[in-house]
């Protein structure tokens, strides 16, 4: 039986110009299959890899290779940082801003009234409540009252808080641009709507470098779910370092007993033996960088060893024995339970001191699309203490004066009521146009409240922030020029703050 | 037509014979120029935007008539050997002329398009305008000089179109780069030949809330632009008359009603705007400055009011400028050595080398005693941070310590100091931070502190000395 011409395993191998194809093809083929164009191209492939030798990096755009810029003298900071660590607790979901701290007193006789057409627009909404015939006004449930010396006036739901607002730098009128969960969480983590972009603490990590060689020099802890809150999903897009060596990415710390998995040596395994392991595996690695020049090689080796150091020093972080009799006063008796805000706050605290760059604790479930009543309290109740003792904490160990501390959510809530009103109960659907968030520490002028919003907190009166003047000056406060701070991929200076103009909030500064 | 001819005729007939043709035009286009800063005039006002974008071509442009006119007397010095070089001498001048014509009318263009006025901007347009004018009598001239007829007018006008071109180029490039340009880096015996003229202000109002908190902001962030050398807009703020008499717009202070004050409003703008100021991303003013100038107008804008309520600034220790640390420059390899070892590290704390480094042992901690301290001794002048805190070091290091004259901040937190030595720290006078927390120290041993005018915080927290301190560094977290 005749072979097929195409059958790779026939016993006298098929040289293409047996190919049933045209003539004319072939004899194109053939054309090109002369000495002098063979010597001709080779020659030109050689100028342009010596020309790419030549320009090394700087040839070669968007070419990671895992080198430490924050150790480089040359570069970052680009100015005596007021903060050198940041602790970033993130809000995920939207907590609702008139619910908790931009008071509008005259909301409670507009009760069930409809929001008036103007103050929203030609604003496009969700498609949770853009089919409601009604919007109606939902004032808060709960009173508010002043705190501090600052007389800064914040709901009777967050009692600790409110003991702090006199270190708190209150921006009311954070905005973002995109109303939905992934979109606007992306942004206010990466600058960018879309994935695939390097997170602020994968930012940090690359551009200001580590401070303790034995931990991360990012770390995302998680807050264990509550089963009655709306828990949006968050995932590692939001720690990933984007283009960036994924050495700069955010190390997840895991919200059970167990931090770090298969962390302890195996019976039998001593710390020796694991260090001969781990030399051999470096060695095939460098092998394989050597052939194959893929810089994702080096974070890998970068992060064996990283586990490696880990092994010891993430013990000691976690091991809570030593912490004296004030600290449970301070946190609550919750912090001792592995997986709670508290514990979490606790935890960013002992890595603050320990010298980790950046810190950001989720807690999920602010997406209060119903109930308000029913959850908003149990939310208020699993995260304001810890909020309180990590800022008193720092504070009373003198970190707080090179921390900057940041306390914020995607987005806001809308006034209007999604689905029904009643004296009882309602929802709060996606608000971009304004939202609440807080900073202190580092950098930050404390005791004050930035921005103004309209009588139904829903749109900017005075000084709007948007994230990416948030970013910038998150930045600003770690002695980084958000506009000289970029990476060359694809072609474009990348910056967190994105091509689109941002400017550091000066009012803020302390 | 006979008529005509007979007139011309006579015309030339004077012209060769009384004077020469040349200065008839000289003449002419001199006091055409003279008139010129008389026909435009710079009233503040800005302009056509038109004449803006033609008059900021004028900054790139004048390097060309400079350089042409520094190039020529060496053409001529070469003419003397050289005749071709000499008729290129003759090329070059006119060039000169012609392009430093236009030069001049973008020069124009630009401070009356864009509206600035100012003693430097007044002085660099007549210095230009004598420069033309000494250009064309060197045109004049020049063919007497190669007859032989008049050997010294020509050098001798060369020479002053020379020294004026060296003059005006100064004031413009003073309008540009601002007037301490030159001289700022100048070294210091060179410097005092030049004194500053910078941070004048009214001696009427000495010790007034003006004088004291207003004027330095101006001075700070907008003299450069609305100041004595440069008005832009006809505002001038380095004088209190001045800044109550406003620009081209009319006041800018509406005293007790800081809302409908336009200097206010230009000053809180979204930075984007393009009313923005301070303009062409100078340095924002900071929310404290803003806020200090609205209780000021608020309260009158009176110049001799000696306190303002809402202004409670006071002069605080703290807020002294840091002292630059110095060269170190020639350590840098021990230290780029230590960073990429297991040991503790000096790091820098910005990219900006004397602002200092920060030494960072945490790598090291348990391991970090006193003897690892001694050695970093050579470099205790240019450390401004000591991150010590969790380490082995002990009372006795406090003496080593005590050589880090530039330290800011000092991290003792978790060691074994026991605080009977702390009085050595004295001599740390740049110190604004010391954590103590969770160390041995009691309130007694703090006594000695007292005296160390920056130090602003001191923290205590888990050490005896906590209780006593308790009202104060515990529950504001800082005390002094």
């Amino acid at each position: 039986m005749k072979q097929h011409p195409l059958c790779t395993d026939c016993e006298s191998p098929v040289t293409p110009l047996e190919l049933p194809v045209p003539a004319a093809v072939k004899q194109k083929w053939a054309a090109i299959e002369t000495r002098r164009r063979f010597l001709g191209r080779s020659g030109k492939v050689l100028g342009w890899a010596a020309l790419a030798g030549l320009f090394g990096r700087m040839g070669l755009p968007g070419y990671a290779d895992g080198t430490d810029v924050g150790d480089d003298a040359g570069g970052l900071p680009h100015f005596a940082p007021r903060a050198k660590r940041a602790i970033y607790l993130f809000m995920s979901g939207g907590p609702p801003q008139m619910d908790l701290f931009d008071y509008k007193p005259n909301l409670a006789s507009q009760f069930n009234n409809d929001m008036p057409d103007s103050v929203r627009g030609n604003q496009q909404l969700t498609g949770m409540t853009a089919g409601q015939a009604h919007f109606p006004v939902a004032p808060a449930h709960w009173p508010f009252a002043q705190h501090g010396q600052t007389g800064t006036w914040v709901s009777e739901l967050l009692p600790y808080t409110a003991r702090i607002v006199d270190d708190l730098t209150i921006i009311k009128t954070t905005n973002t641009d995109a109303i939905n969960h992934e979109p606007a969480i992306m942004l206010m983590n990466t600058g960018n709507m879309n994935a695939g972009k390097p997170c602020l603490g994968a930012w940090l990590a690359y551009g200001l470098g580590s401070m303790n060689d034995n931990l991360p020099t990012f770390v995302v802890l998680q807050t264990k779910t509550n089963t009655k809150e709306n828990n949006q999903p968050v995932s590692s897009r939001l720690w990933s370092s984007g283009f960036l060596s994924s050495q700069y990415a955010g190390v997840g710390l895991r919200s059970g007993a167990d931090p770090v998995l298969y962390l302890a040596d195996p019976a039998g395994v001593d710390r020796g033996v694991r260090r001969k392991m781990l030399d051999t595996v470096e060695q095939i690695n460098r092998q394989t960088l050597a052939d194959v020049g893929d810089p994702e090689t080096n974070a890998r080796i970068a992060q064996y060893e990283m586990a490696f150091r880990m092994q010891s020093s993430v013990p000691e972080l976690v091991d809570l024995s030593r912490e004296p009799q004030s600290t449970w006063e301070l946190y609550g008796p919750e912090a001792k339970q592995p997986g709670t805000f508290a514990y979490n706050c606790l935890l960013a605290r002992r890595m603050a001191e320990r010298g980790v760059r950046f810190t950001q604790i989720y807690k999920r479930g602010w997406d209060v699309h119903d109930n308000v009543v029913g959850v908003l309290p149990v939310l208020c109740k699993e995260t304001d203490r810890g909020t309180y003792a990590l800022v008193i904490d720092l504070k009373r160990r003198g970190l707080l004066d090179d921390t900057l501390v940041i306390w914020a959510g995607e987005f806001g809530r809308t006034v209007y009521s999604q689905g029904g009103l009643t004296q009882e109960n309602y929802g709060r659907d996606h608000h971009p146009r304004c939202f609440t968030t807080w900073m202190t520490g580092g950098g930050v002028r404390p005791g004050i409240t930035y921005g103004e919003t309209d009588d139904y907190s829903y749109n900017v009166v005075k000084d709007p922030v948007h994230v990416r003047d948030f970013n910038a000056t998150i930045l600003h406060c770690l002695g980084i020029d958000h506009n000289k701070f970029t990476y060359k991929f694809q072609g474009l200076d990348q910056k967190l703050t994105s091509p689109v103009p941002a400017f550091v909030v000066q009012g803020l500064l302390a | 037509m006979i008529g005509t001819q007979k007139f011309t005729g006579a015309i030339r007939t004077l012209r060769s014979s009384v004077v020469p043709s040349q200065w008839l035009y000289t003449v002419g286009v001199i006091v055409l120029l003279l008139a010129l800063p008389f026909v435009v005039r710079l009233n503040g006002k800005p302009h056509a935007d038109w004449l803006q974008f033609l008059g900021r071509f004028h900054p790139s442009l004048v390097h060309l008539p400079i350089g042409m006119l520094v190039l020529l007397p060496l053409l001529e010095v070469a003419g003397t050997r050289r005749t071709s070089l000499r008729d290129a001498a003759g090329f070059v001048l006119h060039l000169i002329l012609a392009t430093a014509a236009v030069t001049v009318v973008f020069g124009i263009f630009l401070a009356y398009g864009s509206g600035v006025m100012g003693t430097t901007v007044n002085r660099h347009m007549w210095g230009g305008i004598v420069l033309m004018i000494e250009l064309f009598l060197c045109v004049t001239v020049r063919p007497a000089w190669i007859s032989g007829q008049s050997p010294r007018a020509y050098p001798a006008v060369l020479t002053v179109s020379l020294l004026t071109l060296t003059w005006t180029a100064h004031q413009g490039g003073s309008l540009t780069h601002g007037s301490g340009y030159l001289t700022r880096y100048a070294p210091g015996p060179l410097k005092r030949l030049f004194p500053s003229a910078s941070g004048a202000s009214d001696a009427a109002y000495v010790g007034s809330a003006y004088t004291r908190y207003i004027h330095p902001i101006f001075d700070a962030k907008c003299v450069a632009c609305h100041g004595e050398n440069k008005e832009t807009g006809g505002l001038r703020l380095d004088f209190y008359d001045l800044l109550m008499q406003g620009g081209k717009d009319g006041a800018v202070i509406a005293p007790q009603n800081p809302d409908r004050s336009i200097l206010l409003q230009r000053v809180t703008l979204s930075p984007s705007d393009r009313h923005f100021m301070p303009a062409e991303g100078r340095t924002p003013l900071t929310a404290e400055e803003i806020a200090t100038l609205r209780a000021w107008i608020l309260a009158g804008a009176s110049p001799t009011a000696t306190s303002v309520s809402g202004i409670t600034r006071t002069a605080k220790n703290a807020d002294l400028p840091l002292q630059p640390v110095g060269d170190y420059s020639y350590l840098i390899n021990d230290i780029r050595q230590m960073q990429v070892s297991d040991g503790a590290k000096l790091v820098p704390v910005s990219a900006k080398a004397s602002d200092g480094l920060i030494l960072r042992t945490i790598n090291v901690a348990s391991k970090f005693d006193d003897a690892q301290l001694v050695r970093f001794q050579r470099f205790a002048p240019f450390i401004v941070e000591a991150e010590l805190g969790r380490t082995a070091v002990t009372d006795a290091s406090l003496e080593t310590l005590s050589k880090f004259t530039n330290l800011r901040a000092l991290h003792l937190e978790g060691t074994a100091i026991t605080g009977r030595t702390l009085a050595k720290l004295s001599s740390l006078s740049q110190l604004i931070y010391l954590n103590l927390s969770g160390t041995k120290v009691t309130s007694d041993s703090l006594a000695p502190l007292k005296g160390m005018s920056r130090l602003q915080h001191i923290y205590v927290f888990d050490t005896p000395a906590e209780p006593v301190f308790r009202t104060t560094a515990v529950q504001s977290g800082r005390t002094q």
